[in-house]
């Protein structure tokens, strides 16, 4: 009898077994449930409807009777001139912008991971051009770099003697260079706090290794300091390329893309075509072919993350 | 559990895919919903005429509007929300209660009204509105006609050439608030220098005489540049956007020249367009602008002229007040004013535009909307406009501001005003009335910039942006 009801308890307690065994297997897809769908929701419909978009004709004064043309906005965008240029203006800007930010955060993150008194308020006072907004340092900018006004012909101006008028923000290259140095004053309190964060959670007892092997202060940064934080590298310059590939206010406000295209970027023109223009389709292929590449140079930053996490 | 996920994900999505195809099919209902607007417009229209002169009257008789909410999209900036002060006025006598939904400045009115036009998401009866925008609107299917609710006798007050650059396809589209034209700035205290004269006479062979020609205009600008000191100008001009294209315009169509022919194919490469761009770009390849002037806008060269750093340009009577108060200018009582330089084709400069409103086709409530509109654009608000600076449109409201004028102690006061109305009845053009003006612009302006700066040639220049206005053009099916 006795083995009877324990039969009949471990069959009992087998199904609940299973049935636990199965609630946990759901557990996990269930709870993510609602945020997936918020976030297709919030995501993936506006870009599947701007990506549908971008297959018609579709402008901002003509939104009815609009019909599908295919890959017509596509070719009409690798056909235009202009696409390609603040294509490769994006390009230069992304690679300038990020690799000076990187040197330079790097540097002062160095310097300031030696600093032992004092070291929090240094941190607040580098972390404050980034709490300022892209607007307001495009107007500083704007203004520093302005040919009658500005701030760098003035101090020119105290230097020689006589008046100096530098049109910074018309010449060839020196509207670019106004933009990058502009960018790079933002962006690179950025770099430095991340690059802190590396270096601070580095042991200290492979320096104090180093130090009883007889290693120089810069063999030291090459050989532990910049494997150590090479996660953290890749983290920061992956966010600050995708973060730069996005550019628009900064740039919209110091030159507006121009004069004359010079200073072009992708979404300076994605709104021109978009707005000004009118040619919401045109722009929603651009943006698409943006995303796109976007994604790729994500895929494969994040790719030589996990590398540098295996090493 | 692997595949549960994949067919769960594969589910949403097929559902995100479908809803967002059913969006587009919203998008064809909304269209038949706005058709439908249309048509409840249009028959509120026909059967307004009986009503039109309970509405026409609004503003005089008072009408009741109890309970109805009239939500409006206005422009923002300081003189421009003086007006809105009155709207309390306006509810107390007709029990309507006036909601402005969005304030912004022009542009960001016009990228909100054309998003949501083409969204299907106007909640406001009332706009503001442009004559270089509005027919953005009427392509985009947001405004409708105003003259039905409008008696002759109403709109006679204001002034004509104001009230036409609103109209397009035989209706009325906008009710103009104020309107702003240029004048040729120039400083009193350079033209009327006697040593100044004579190096210019020295250097030119010439008079130095305030210009009345583009020619003049250039000869006088390149000219003064060789005896002004370092950091003057001789000229300038707004070197970006539509202020680019709106001053070439002008030059251009006072030259005989004209941006669109007939048919509405790009004729602004003309030898009237290349000698325009030509003198944009010796003035800026002289010295005679300033070096930064690609990226300039109004309220970059009112600041220099303002700062003393230039000696004549035109510019729109609205900065008048700056230019005239002591704190504000260096050039406060050392410039005066004449009439923009003529062109070639023996044409005024005069581009132009008007400040406006418009109705929604998605109002709820016409003739409230009518009623506002009445109220901003009546004789006390006009002549409360007036006072701030602004040229407004009704003939009543100027005859009685140049009289007070008169009396004033600033000598310019009664001259620029007779100036501007003469102007307003004799040079008053605004841009072609089509749709496709600012994106034109959009596609000429760096082509301007770019000849400006020598990085093109101005016929080949030219030539380029009209091929590329004339591929919109055609896109946009005019022909």
């Amino acid at each position: 009898m006795s083995e009877i009801v324990y039969n009949s308890f471990l069959e009992k307690n087998n199904k609940n077994h299973k049935f636990v065994m199965n609630e946990s297997k759901y557990l996990p897809a269930s709870l993510l449930l609602p945020a997936v769908i918020l976030i297709l929701f919030v995501v993936a419909i506006p870009m599947i409807y701007s990506l549908y978009l971008s297959f018609t004709n579709f402008t901002l004064i003509k939104s009815t009777g609009y019909k599908f043309i295919g890959i017509n906005n596509y070719i009409t965008l690798f056909r235009d001139p202009i696409f390609w240029r603040s294509f490769a203006n994006t390009l230069i800007y992304i690679t300038i912008a990020v690799n000076v930010e990187f040197l330079l955060g790097l540097v002062i993150a160095n310097m300031m991971s030696h600093v032992i008194r004092g070291q929090g308020i240094l941190r607040t006072i580098m972390m404050m051009p980034m709490m300022f907004a892209p607007i307001l340092v495009g107007f500083q900018f704007k203004w520093v770099f302005n040919d009658q006004v500005g701030l760098i012909n003035n101090i020119l101006y105290s230097i020689t003697g006589h008046p100096v008028i530098i049109p910074w923000l018309i010449q060839k290259p020196l509207g670019f260079i106004a933009i990058i140095i502009a960018e790079i004053w933002m962006s690179t309190p950025f770099m430095v706090i991340i690059f802190l964060a590396g270096i601070m959670s580095i042991p200290q007892e492979l320096f104090e290794a180093a130090d009883i092997d007889g290693a120089s202060e810069w063999h030291k940064f090459c050989y532990i300091t910049i494997p150590s934080i090479s996660p953290f590298i890749y983290i920061a310059m992956a966010i600050r390329s995708l973060d730069i590939a996005k550019a628009y206010d900064l740039v919209s406000i110091i030159t507006g893309g121009g004069p004359a295209h010079r200073t072009e970027l992708i979404w300076t023109y994605v709104y021109r075509l978009a707005f000004t223009s009118q040619k919401f389709a045109l722009g929603s292929s651009m943006s698409f072919i943006t995303v796109l590449l976007s994604f790729a140079f994500t895929f494969y930053l994040f790719r030589n993350l996990l590398k540098a996490r295996k090493i | 559990m692997k595949k549960i996920l994949l067919w769960l994900l594969v589910m949403l999505i097929g559902i995100s895919m479908l809803t967002a195809f059913s969006l587009v099919g919203c998008k064809t209902t909304t269209t038949t919903t706005t058709a439908a607007a249309e048509t409840t417009a249009a028959a509120e229209t026909t059967k307004a005429e009986g009503t039109t002169t309970t509405a026409a009257t609004a503003s005089s008789e008072k009408v009741s509007l109890k309970g109805v909410t009239i939500k409006a999209a206005f422009i923002g900036g300081a003189n421009y929300e003086e007006m809105y002060k009155a709207i309390p006025k306006f509810e107390e006598e007709t029990g309507a209660k006036v909601e402005i939904v969005f304030k912004g400045d022009g542009f960001q009115i016009d990228k909100k009204l054309k998003t949501d036009f083409a969204a299907g998401t106007v909640d406001y009866d009332v706009c503001w509105d442009h004559s270089s925008f509005f027919t953005q609107y009427i392509d985009a299917g947001g405004i409708i006609p105003l003259e039905d609710y409008w008696t002759n006798e109403e709109l006679s007050d204001f002034i004509p050439m104001i009230l036409d650059s609103g109209k397009k396809d035989g209706h009325l589209w906008i009710i103009p608030r104020h309107f702003d034209i240029s004048a040729l700035h120039y400083r009193t205290d350079i033209f009327g220098d006697p040593d100044i004269q004579a190096k210019f006479k020295k250097e030119t062979d010439t008079d130095l005489k305030v210009p009345e020609t583009w020619d003049e205009f250039q000869k006088t600008a390149l000219g003064l540049q060789k005896i002004l000191p370092a950091g003057m100008y001789a000229t300038e001009f707004a070197g970006k956007e539509e202020a680019l294209t709106g001053r070439f315009y002008e030059i251009l169509t006072s030259g005989g020249g004209q941006f669109f022919d007939k048919s509405w194919k790009p004729a602004f490469n003309s030898d009237a367009g290349v000698k325009a761009a030509t003198m944009l770009r010796n003035l800026y390849k002289a010295g005679a602008m300033p070096p930064g002037m690609t990226n300039f806008v109004w309220e970059d060269v009112a600041k220099n002229f303002a700062s003393g750093n230039i000696a004549m340009y035109t510019e729109w009577y609205g900065w008048y007040s700056y230019f005239q108060d002591p704190k504000s200018s260096k050039v406060a009582g050392k410039f005066d004013l004449a009439r923009q330089p003529m062109g070639e084709g023996n044409i005024y400069g005069g581009w132009a535009g008007q400040h406006a409103f418009s109705i929604t086709k998605a109002s709820k409530n016409i003739p409230a909307a009518v009623a506002l509109i009445k109220f901003l654009t009546n004789y006390d608000q006009q002549y409360n406009e007036s006072k701030l600076g602004f040229l407004v449109t009704r003939n009543s409201v100027w005859d009685k501001m140049i009289e007070e004028a008169k009396a004033s102690t600033d000598p310019l006061a009664a001259k620029r005003l007779e100036l501007a109305k003469l102007q307003a009845s004799e040079d008053f053009r605004t841009p072609p009335l089509v749709a496709q003006w600012l994106p034109s612009s959009d596609i000429l302006y760096p082509v301007l910039q770019a000849i400006i700066l020598s990085d093109k040639e101005p016929k080949a220049g030219l030539d380029e942006a009209a091929v590329a206005v004339d591929k919109l053009m055609h896109e946009a099916g005019y022909y």
